[in-house]
Formats: structure tokens, sequence, C-alpha cells
């Protein structure tokens, strides 16, 4: 049997050199490309990745590869099938997790998505941000079903929830290897779902899931409005509480303000904790710099380390995106990371949230999330409705863009420098003893610096 | 007579040994370099139309393809292209190349398939190059998860070819063309066309078919016939 189209002696490399002179450059690279050939006898088995990609071929290519294979010298009665499939990967992942313990013949073997190795409790760094959410998920994966069940942990995008989800997976596979743990997106576990009553194995689902020792569901907020989905996530949730199996959930949001979530779910959702990770700290971001470059063998000075934070500051992942950057940059062009370097490398993206944090884009994200004008924000009206936002504002421009204080006065209908610095300290003194002021700060900043 | 071209296309033309890259070295190196390892990788290379954002996307498919992994090359701008279920079972792929990714922005269903592809891709250790003009930072995702995935990539951008790197570009385009372009008629291209990569070689390609057509080389004048400069 030959598996692979590089090393495959006869038949189908024969065919593609017949297919390229047909088709367009674009046309081959995007549907003859992915096309997996195996050949056992006289039978060309062509894999493809889904049924777009057979129904294309089927199309344009069918008639001439029959051709070439009648062609072909001793290939006798020599025929192709087309079918959705693949050639496993024998990728890093699979071995680093081996897969779940087979099931009854009619049930799936793998579910859900492979646990990533490298998501562990030590690679994730702690903060005054994630601590809790951190402590509870040790908890949880030291003692699955019994500490906090369900766990549900939620905040914005890129802030560490699927690390701390594969780590709990990786902790209690660690200590019981044969354990069944499923870690899986909430749009796959709605897909899986689907396909089983299209293809009538429903039932085989429901035990499939139910019969687990740890579910992970991710973004669970992709389950609002899909009511037949919650129907069967309801149940399966019930079966696994009432055999201590544990379920760890993670969200964008509180479960209660999730729109378009049954009642019953979002009750059920808090019978366990619930902890919030928020966007990290200054020194929370520098310390994960230096801990992502430290794992991959990379010198970061901390003063690159806190320049990168100060700049990136929406979430986590792009954080890690820029450092990607400056470790390609360095790798690809042998020269040191040093400041300039790092300036250099970021350039057009630092140019460009340059170019978007100006005292005017501040004004009007400010009153657009406030739902005032612009122009209230620059007039001499002191109500408290106009003055918290123009202070959040000139704090905003003076954290966000290199203005002095007088500058950000005058772009503020004329204010004097002192109103600025006023401003500036009421917004710290408010973020610090009332939460509401806090969060809609945390939001705006990111909002302007992501 | 003029002679009918035969319906024959080219052989492979966007390799990265015909890539010039200027002062894009860096880019290229890293690309170079993916299918050596193996661990999931999600990059965005971005730049102005003409660039050369295409030809790394189906070079690199051309090299995973050539080393025995697998690849898919997804132009979205096609019109051709089926709804969001072609990125359906694309994880089991070694690499997924996704151009002009910005057309799906805003198209809630494109983006769910994209954002489904994107966690698959990452969990099973495969690769994920997008391109499109503008960085992700600008593009106008509705799906904040989506979104931030796409701003964590490793993102280049490409600079376009200064003069000098342009003309070897259009020379080496005309020579896998099997085209002989003097260098009189490679300086009037380069002052009369558009000065990106995309727009020289569609003139090149023009002139290639009324080459054939009419047998003649591609002096000055013809070119200022067959473009109507």
């Amino acid at each position: 049997m030959t598996e692979n189209p590089a090393v495959c002696p006869s038949l189908w490399p024969q065919c593609t050199r017949a297919l390229k002179a047909e088709l367009s450059e674009q046309q081959f690279n995007t549907w003859i490309r992915p096309l997996q050939a195996v050949e056992e006898g006289s039978v060309l088995t062509l894999l493809a990745p889904n049924r777009f990609v057979i129904d294309w071929v089927k199309q344009h290519c069918l008639d001439l590869i029959s051709a070439e294979l009648r062609s072909a010298p001793n290939s006798g009665s020599a025929s192709v099938v087309l079918e959705v499939g693949s050639r496993r990967k024998l990728s890093a992942t699979e071995s680093r997790n081996p897969p779940l313990p087979k099931l009854g013949p009619s049930e799936p073997k793998v579910i859900g998505s492979p646990l990533n190795s490298l998501f562990t409790f030590d690679q994730f760094v702690e903060g005054k941000s994630n601590q809790l959410a951190r402590a509870a998920a040790v908890q949880v994966g030291t003692n699955p079903g019994h500490a906090y069940n369900p766990l549900f942990i939620y905040g914005g995008v890129g802030l560490g929830k699927t690390h701390l989800m594969h780590a709990i997976g990786n902790v209690i596979l660690r200590r019981k290897p044969t354990a069944r743990v499923a870690y899986i997106h909430s749009e796959r576990f709605v897909s899986d779902m689907v396909r089983g009553l299209q293809h009538n194995k429903i039932s085989a689902f429901k035990k499939t899931y139910r019969t687990l020792d740890a579910l992970l569901i991710d973004d669970i907020q992709f389950f609002a409005g899909k009511e037949r989905s919650q129907e069967e996530f309801f149940h399966t949730f019930n079966a696994l509480l009432e055999g201590q199996r544990q379920i760890v959930l993670t969200c964008d949001r509180y479960p209660k303000e999730v729109v378009g979530l049954e009642e019953r779910l979002k009750s059920r959702f808090g019978w366990g904790l619930t902890v919030a990770i928020e966007p990290p700290e200054l020194e929370t971001s520098v310390a994960i710099l230096m801990s992502k470059a430290a794992a991959e063998h990379c010198q970061l000075p901390e003063e690159v380390a806190f320049f990168i934070a100060q700049r990136i500051r929406s979430n986590v992942r792009e954080l890690e995106g820029a450092l990607r950057r400056v470790m390609a940059n360095s790798r690809f062009t042998g020269q040191p990371i040093t400041l300039q370097f790092t300036k250099d490398a970021l350039r057009d993206l630092l140019a460009l949230q340059e170019k978007l944090v100006t005292i005017e884009n501040i004004q009007k994200t400010v009153a657009g999330y406030f739902k005032i004008r612009v122009a209230d924000l620059l007039a001499k009206r002191r109500s408290r409705s106009i003055t918290r936002p123009r202070q959040i504002a000139m704090s905003l421009a003076k954290e966000l863009t290199t203005h002095s204080l007088p500058e950000i006065g005058d772009a503020f209908g004329g204010r004097d420098h002192t109103t600025v610095l006023h401003a500036c300290r009421r917004v710290k003194f408010l973020g610090e003893t009332e939460t509401r002021i806090a969060e809609d700060y945390a939001n705006l900043l990111r909002t302007l610096s992501g | 007579m003029a002679q009918i071209p035969l319906p024959i296309r080219l052989d492979i033309y966007a390799r990265f040994s015909t890539f010039v890259a200027g002062e894009n070295q860096v880019v290229l190196d890293h690309l170079l370099g993916i299918s050596a390892d193996q661990r999931a990788q999600i990059l965005w290379i971005w730049g102005p139309s003409g660039s050369g954002k295409s030809h790394l996307l189906q070079a690199l498919c051309a090299s995973e393809n050539d080393s025995g992994r697998s690849a898919i090359y997804l132009p979205m701008k096609n019109p051709g292209l089926p709804g969001p279920g072609v990125l359906d079972g694309l994880e089991a792929l070694d690499f997924v190349a996704i151009d002009d990714v910005a057309q799906i922005a805003g198209v809630s269903d494109w983006e769910y398939a994209l954002f489904a592809l994107y966690n698959e891709l990452l969990t099973q250790d495969g690769c994920l190059l997008m391109a499109a003009s503008r960085p992700p930072s600008v593009i106008a995702f509705s799906l904040p998860d989506l979104a931030s995935r796409a701003a964590g990539a490793v993102v280049y951008r490409l600079e376009p070819l200064d003069e000098d790197a342009a003309l070897v570009a259009l020379k080496e385009h005309a020579s896998c063309r099997g085209l002989e372009l003097p260098d009189a008629s490679a300086h009037y291209l380069m002052r009369h066309v558009e000065r990106n990569m995309s727009a020289l070689c569609g003139s090149l390609e023009k002139l290639d078919v009324a080459s054939m057509v009419s047998q003649r080389r591609l002096t000055v004048p013809f070119i200022r016939d067959v473009l109507e400069i």
C-alpha cells in the first residue's frame, strides 16, 4: 500500500502531472493538493478533507484521472475511489496524548480534541488577575468531581481560560491515566450532536458523553440560541453531576449575562464555583513574556518585556503573538533581542496603535461607551453623568498617548492642566473603590489598545 | 496565419525559488522553516496588492506537498468557492493557507467555521497561514474570539519590492513562461504599467498569449501595441 503522494511510485504522480497541465495553478493548489492518495492493488483511493473537495474533483477531474489510470502501463483495470478521510497525522500532540480508552463498538473512540500537554499549571503565570481561577483549577485537577463542581471560569478573550482547562485535564490524566477526559469546544459539541441526529446515532452520542470522568467544555457562550443542544447538554450535565464526574466550563462572560441560554442551565452553572479571569496587570504581562521566552530558550531582556507589555494590553494571546514575532525576527536575522531591535520588529504594529490612539479617538470611544455626545465631553457641563466619562477620557489620554497635561486639557475644551491631573487622580481613586468604574476603565483601555 | 495557442497551462510558477524576497527575507526564512517545525503555527502576512502574498501562500503549499505533507490553498476572493463547509475537516491536513481572509470578516457562518478550524488545527499541531491586505488588529471580525486569535498570530508585513528587485522578479516571471524579455522592454513595462507585481505579471500574461499568436518577440513597439499604452 502506498500512502504518500510524494513517494507514490506510479499512478498518482502521473495523474497529478496531467492535472497540473489541465488546471490553473490556483485550482490545483485548492482542490488537488489536499488529496491524499492510497494505492491498494488496482484501486487508487483519494482521501479528501470534505465533500466539497470530492464534489469539485468529481465534476472537473474524474474523467482525466480515469483516463490517466487507463493509459498507465501495467495498470490493468485500475479504478479510482474518492472518499472523505485522512491519513492520520503523526504529530507531536498525538504522541503526547494517548487516545481515550476504547468504548463500545458503536461509539466514537476519540471524543473532542487532544489536550495540549504544554498547557500546564507550571506554565501558567499567576498574577492578581487570575490567581483565584488558577487556585480553583488546581483543586479541581487534584480532586475531580469533589472540589468544585462545576467549575465555571469566565473572562475576556485570550486571558488563559483554555490554558487552565487543559491544565486541569492534564493533571487528571497524570494522576489517573485511565480516566476518560474529554476536552471539547462547545461548537464541536453542537456539530457532533447534529451529526449524531443526522446519522441516527444520538444514543451513542449520549452514552459517550454521559460516561466520561471529566468533561471540559470551552466557550459555552456558543450554546446561546441553540435550544436542542442546550437540552442535550442539560441532560449530560445532570448525568455527570449525579455520578460525581467533573465538569469544567469556560465562557466569555458571567453565566447570568449569556443571552439565549436557558435559565435552568444558568442556574446549574452556578452550583459549583464561578471564578473570573481579568486582564493581566503590567507586572503579570511582563512575567508572562519572560516565562514564554524562557520556555523557548530565548534571552529576553526585562526592559524589552516591559516595552512590549506596556504597548499591548488587550490580551495575553496578542502579547504572545508579538513576542513570537520578535523571537522569530531574532532567530532568522541572527541578531540579539534589544529594545531597538524590538521596536524595529514591531514597528508596523506600534505605528498602527499610535495611529489609533489619538485624543480624538479616545473622546469618540468614551462618548460611544457612555452613550453621550463628544460635544458633552468638551462642554462646561458639570453633571456627574458627563463629568465621570470626561475624567475617564482624560485619564485614558494621559495613559495611552504621549501628550502633555496642558495639551490634553486644551483638547478637552480648553481646560487647565490641573483639571486633567485631578481627573487622573480621581479615576485612580474611584477605580480602587468602585468596581463599576474599574470595569469601565479596563474595558475602554482594552478597546483602545487592542 | 495566426497560431492558435494550445490550452496548456504553465508548469507551477509560485515556488519559493521564484520568489524575489527584497526586504522580505525574514518572512521567507520563517516560511522555509515551517516544514521542519512540527509544532502548531499560526501566521498572518499582510501587505498591499502585488506584494507577493498569494505567491508565498501557494509556494508554501507546493513545498509542503513536495515534502509529503498535505496542504490546501483557499483564496477567499474566488467566487467559485462553496460555502463555509469547505473548511470542514481541514484540520486533518498539515498546512492550510487562506488568502484574502478579510473577505469573510463580518460573515457570521464563515467566521464560525474559521474559528472552529483554528481551534482544531492548534490542538493537532497544524499550521495556518492567513493573508490579507491589512493586519489582523484592524480587520472587522464580528466574532471577538476569532479577532483575538487572529491578533495572536505571528504577523509579518510584506514590503513591496523596490525598482531593482521588481525588475529581477519581472524577468524571473518572464523566464518561467519561457519568454525572452529584453532589458529595454522590461524597463518600458516598469515605467508604463502599474507598479505592483500583480499588474506586471498580468501584463506579461497578455503579452505571452499575444506573442505566441503573432509569433513576435517582446519588443517595445510590440508591447505598446498589445497593451495599448
